[in-house]
C-alpha cells in the first residue's frame, strides 16, 4: 500500500495533464461552434438538387465561384448537376467579385439575366451579393443560394486541427531534445538561434551549390541534412562546455544563442534566401501516406524513438540517473560525461531538424526565425510535466505539453481574443503549470 | 498511462479529422438583410504605435460597413504570421490584411489564402514574393515624402549649404526617401551640396554615433536629412553634444510622437509624417470596394505632409506637456 499512493498521485498528474488538453478542446470546441458551409463536389450537388427543386427545369441559372481548387470543384459540379436536372446554365464565373460585377453588369442589360445565382458560400458572402438589389435594380429578384450550412465548431475542422499540428511541428520536435537536456538537469537556451542557423544554411548551401531554384530533390535532402550536421555539432560543442569545462548551462548555451544567430545573420548578409526550388516545401507542407502531412509523420516518428529511447533502453535510463543524482549515477558507473555529451548534441540536431522544417514550411530561410523559440519550447517541456530540478519527465508529457499551447494560440486566435491578452494567457498557463510542479514535488517529499 | 495520453489524443483526434465530411445537403438562400462579415489582420509587431494606429483604423472603419475584425500580431516571426493566416483561413475570413513580417517567407501564406480564394492585401509593407498574389498595397508615398524633406530643408537653409543623410539603405521604402530627397535638391536647383550619406541602421544610438562622425568631419555643416524618427532624435543628440544646437537643421521623417515633440521644442526642423490611420483606412475602403467588384489598383500611395513647429503647438496630442 505505502508504494500505490504516489503511483496514483503520480497518474494523476500525467493524467491531469491530458485532462487539461481535453478541457481546453472542449472549450474551445465550445467557443467556436458555428455554422459551417461544405464545399466542392457533395456541396454542389445538395444545392443543385435543392435549385431543381424549388425552380423547375429551364430557369437560367449563373454559377459563382472564387478562385482555387475547391471552388473550381463546386462550380463543374453545380454546373454538370443543374444541367442534368434540364436548367439553363447562362454562364460559370470563376474569379473575383469584379469579374461578378463585370458579367452581371452585362446581363443585367441585356435579355438573357439569370433568375438564380448558384455560388460558393465564400462568393454568396462577397459585399456585391450582399448589396445586390441596390446596385442593380433589374437584378433585384435575382435569387442567390449558396450550400445550406451545418453546425460543427471551428476548432474541430479538419483543416483547424491540421493547422495545429502544423503549427506545433517545430516546437515539438524541439522539445524532444529540451526533454533530454532537462531530464539531465540542464537547460539548452541556444535551441531558437539554431532554428534560424539551420534554416540559413540549408538554403544558403541550396543556392550557392546545388543550383538554387533548379536543385533536385536528392541536392536539397543533402543540403539540410549538412545544416542539421552543423547543429548537431553546435548542440556538442555546448555539451563539450559543460561537461569538460563545467561551464554552467544556462551560461554555455546563452553564448551559444548569441553565435549561432549572429553566424546565421553572417551567413545570410541579413536578408531571407529565397532563391530555392518551390518543391522544397515537401518535408514543411507536402503530405503523403493519403493526406497525412509529412510534418505529423515526422513527430510521430520522433516521438515514438524518443519514447522507446528514455523508456527502454540503457541510455534513457542513464539519462533519468543523471539528473536524479549525478554523484550517485557517476558512482554506478554511468558514463556522466558522455550521456550529457548526448543529449546536447541530440537537442542541436532537432533544433536543426525544426530549422529545416521552418524553412521548408516558409519556402526560404532568414536569420530572424526562431525567435524566442527556446521559450516556447522550455515551457512545451515543463507545461508537459518534466520537472526543470532535474531527473523527472515524460517525453509524452512533452508531447501534450506541446499540444496545450497550439491549442490555446489557434484557439485565441480563433476566438478572437487580443494580442495583448494572448501573451498574458500564456504566461498565465506556463506559470500554472510550474505551479503544478511544484505542488507535486512539495507533496511527494 | 502513456496508454491513456495516447488514448485520449487518439480519440480527438481522429473525432476531428472525421468531421468535415458529412452534414446536411441543400440550399440556402442569402438575404441582402445583412451586408457584413470577417476581416483578419496580422501586423508586423503591436510593440510599436505605427502598427496599432493602422489595426485601430481598420477596426474603427470595418465597423462602419458592418465587418468585425480580428486583429493579430507576428511580432516580426514568419512562421507565426503564417498560422495566423491559416487561422484567418479556418474561420472564413472575408479578406485579409498583411504587412509581412519577411517580404519573401510571407510568400507560403499568401499562396495558401489565394489557394482558398481569399483576397489578401498588404498595409506599410509590400509581399516580394514570387507567385503569391496580392489584390492591393496600401503605403505611405516615401518617394513624395523624402521629396517634401528635401523642400524643408531648402526653405530652413534659404537654398545653400553643406547637408548629410543619416541613411538605411537597408530598407526600401528607406530607398524611396532618399531618392526622392535627392531628386528633389537636383531639380529644384538650390546651391545645397549632399557631403554624404552614411548608415544609421534606423536606431538612435547608431544614428548618434554617426552623426558625431560626421560633425567632426564636416565643421561647416547647415543640415541633416535623417531618415526617420530614430535617426533624427540620435542626430540632434549628437549636435547638442557637440554645441553646434541652432547651427544645424535637422529634418526628420514619421512623425511619431517622439519626433512630434523634438519639432515642438524646436529641436527636429520639420517632419514628413506619415498617416497609419489613413493607411488602415484606405485598406478598408479597398476592400470593400474589391468585395463589391469594383477594379482596385495594384498599389495606393498615401501621401505624406509637411510638420512644423507652428503644427505642432497646435496638435491636441502634445498639449499634456
Amino acid at each position: 500500500m505505502p508504494n500505490a499512493r504516489p503511483a496514483i498521485r503520480r497518474f494523476l498528474a500525467n493524467y491531469g495533464m491530458v485532462l487539461i488538453l481535453v478541457l481546453l478542446a472542449a472549450y474551445y470546441s465550445w467557443a467556436t461552434w458555428k455554422e459551417q458551409y461544405p464545399g466542392g463536389e457533395e456541396a454542389a450537388a445538395g444545392v443543385s438538387e435543392a435549385v431543381g427543386d424549388e425552380l423547375g427545369p429551364g430557369t437560367r441559372v449563373l454559377v459563382v465561384a472564387q478562385e482555387g481548387a475547391r471552388a473550381r470543384e463546386f462550380a463543374a459540379a453545380a454546373a454538370a448537376a443543374l444541367r442534368d436536372r434540364g436548367m439553363n446554365v447562362v454562364g460559370v464565373v470563376l474569379g473575383d467579385p469584379h469579374d461578378l460585377r463585370t458579367e452581371l453588369e452585362r446581363r443585367a442589360a441585356s435579355p438573357d439575366k439569370p433568375a438564380a445565382v448558384v455560388a460558393t458560400r465564400e462568393a454568396a458572402e462577397w459585399r456585391l451579393m450582399q448589396v445586390l438589389p441596390e446596385r442593380f435594380p433589374s437584378l433585384a429578384k435575382v435569387r442567390v443560394f449558396s450550400p445550406r450550412s451545418y453546425w460543427w465548431p471551428d476548432f474541430l475542422k479538419r483543416s483547424n486541427l491540421l493547422a495545429i499540428a502544423d503549427r506545433i511541428v517545430v516546437i515539438a520536435v524541439i522539445a524532444i531534445g529540451m526533454t533530454m537536456v532537462i531530464i539531465t538537469g540542464g537547460i539548452d537556451l541556444s535551441v531558437g538561434s539554431l532554428i534560424a542557423l539551420s534554416a540559413v544554411v540549408s538554403t544558403l548551401l541550396v543556392r550557392e551549390f546545388a543550383g538554387a531554384s533548379d536543385a533536385t530533390a536528392f541536392g536539397m535532402v543533402l543540403c539540410c541534412l549538412a545544416a542539421v550536421l552543423a547543429c548537431g555539432l553546435m548542440g556538442a560543442f555546448s555539451g563539450v562546455m559543460v561537461t569538460a569545462f563545467s561551464i554552467p548551462p544556462f551560461i554555455g548555451t546563452l553564448a551559444m544563442m548569441l553565435i549561432a544567430s549572429g553566424l546565421a545573420f553572417i551567413l545570410a548578409g541579413g536578408q531571407s534566401i529565397y532563391q530555392v526550388p518551390a518543391s522544397i516545401d515537401w518535408l514543411g507542407r507536402g503530405t503523403s501516406l493519403g493526406g497525412i502531412p509529412n510534418t505529423v509523420t515526422l513527430m510521430v516518428v520522433l516521438y515514438a524513438g524518443a519514447h522507446v529511447l528514455m523508456t527502454r533502453t540503457v541510455l534513457g535510463r542513464y539519462i533519468y540517473a543523471v539528473g536524479g543524482n549525478v554523484e550517485a549515477a557517476r558512482l554506478s558507473g554511468v558514463p556522466v560525461r558522455w550521456v550529457i555529451l548526448f543529449v546536447y548534441a541530440v537537442c542541436g540536431l532537432l533544433a536543426g531538424v525544426g530549422g529545416v522544417v521552418q524553412a521548408s514550411q516558409l519556402q526560404s530561410g532568414a536569420p530572424t526565425y526562431g525567435l524566442m523559440y527556446e521559450l516556447y519550447v522550455i515551457a512545451a517541456v515543463v507545461v508537459g510535466g518534466t520537472s526543470l530540478g532535474g531527473g523527472q519527465g515524460r517525453i509524452l508529457g512533452t508531447l501534450i505539453g506541446a499540444f496545450i499551447i497550439a491549442v490555446i494560440q489557434n484557439g485565441m486566435n480563433l476566438t478572437g481574443v487580443e494580442s495583448y491578452t494572448q501573451k498574458v494567457v500564456l504566461g498565465a498557463v506556463i506559470l500554472g503549470a510550474v505551479l503544478l510542479d511544484m505542488l507535486k514535488k512539495r507533496r511527494s517529499t | 498511462m502513456a496508454k491513456a495520453m495516447v488514448g485520449f489524443l487518439a480519440a480527438g483526434l481522429s473525432l476531428g479529422l472525421l468531421a468535415g465530411c458529412g452534414g446536411e445537403e441543400g440550399a440556402e438562400e442569402t438575404g441582402p438583410d445583412r451586408p457584413g462579415g470577417v476581416i483578419g489582420i496580422s501586423v508586423l509587431t503591436m510593440t510599436n504605435p505605427f502598427f496599432k494606429e493602422i489595426a485601430d483604423a481598420v477596426t474603427d472603419e470595418a465597423a462602419k460597413s458592418g465587418y468585425t475584425v480580428i486583429v493579430t500580431s507576428a511580432e516580426f516571426d514568419p512562421a507565426k504570421q503564417r498560422m495566423q493566416v491559416k487561422d484567418f483561413l479556418v474561420r472564413k475570413v472575408s479578406a485579409m490584411i498583411l504587412t509581412p513580417a519577411d517580404s519573401r517567407a510571407v510568400g507560403t501564406a499568401i499562396k495558401e489564402a489565394n489557394e482558398a480564394g481569399i483576397p489578401v492585401f498588404t498595409a506599410d509593407i509590400a509581399s516580394l514574393a514570387e507567385g503569391a498574389k496580392v489584390v492591393s498595397h496600401i503605403a505611405t508615398d516615401n518617394y513624395s515624402g523624402g521629396r517634401q524633406a528635401a523642400k524643408a530643408i531648402i526653405q530652413a537653409l534659404g537654398g545653400k549649404g553643406k547637408v548629410a543623410i543619416i541613411d538605411h539603405p537597408e530598407v526600401e521604402s528607406v530607398i524611396l526617401r532618399t531618392k526622392g530627397f535627392r531628386d528633389e535638391l537636383k531639380e529644384s536647383g538650390s546651391a545645397i551640396e549632399i557631403v554624404g550619406a552614411w548608415p544609421g541602421k534606423g536606431s538612435k544610438d547608431e544614428a548618434f554615433k554617426v552623426a558625431q562622425d560626421i560633425l567632426t568631419a564636416h565643421q561647416d555643416l547647415a543640415g541633416i536629412f535623417a531618415i526617420n524618427d530614430p535617426s533624427a532624435l540620435g542626430a540632434c543628440a549628437a549636435i547638442e553634444k557637440k554645441n553646434r544646437a541652432g547651427k544645424i537643421v535637422v529634418v526628420g521623417f514619421d512623425g511619431q510622437p517622439e519626433g512630434k515633440r523634438a519639432i515642438k521644442e524646436g529641436r527636429i526642423f520639420a517632419d514628413p509624417i506619415q498617416f497609419p490611420d489613413e493607411i488602415g483606412r484606405r485598406t478598408v475602403q479597398t476592400i470593400m470596394k474589391y468585395l463589391e467588384g469594383e477594379k482596385v489598383p495594384p498599389e495606393i500611395l498615401i501621401p505624406t505632409r509637411l510638420y512644423y513647429k507652428a503644427d505642432a503647438e497646435k496638435d491636441p496630442a502634445l498639449k499634456a506637456d
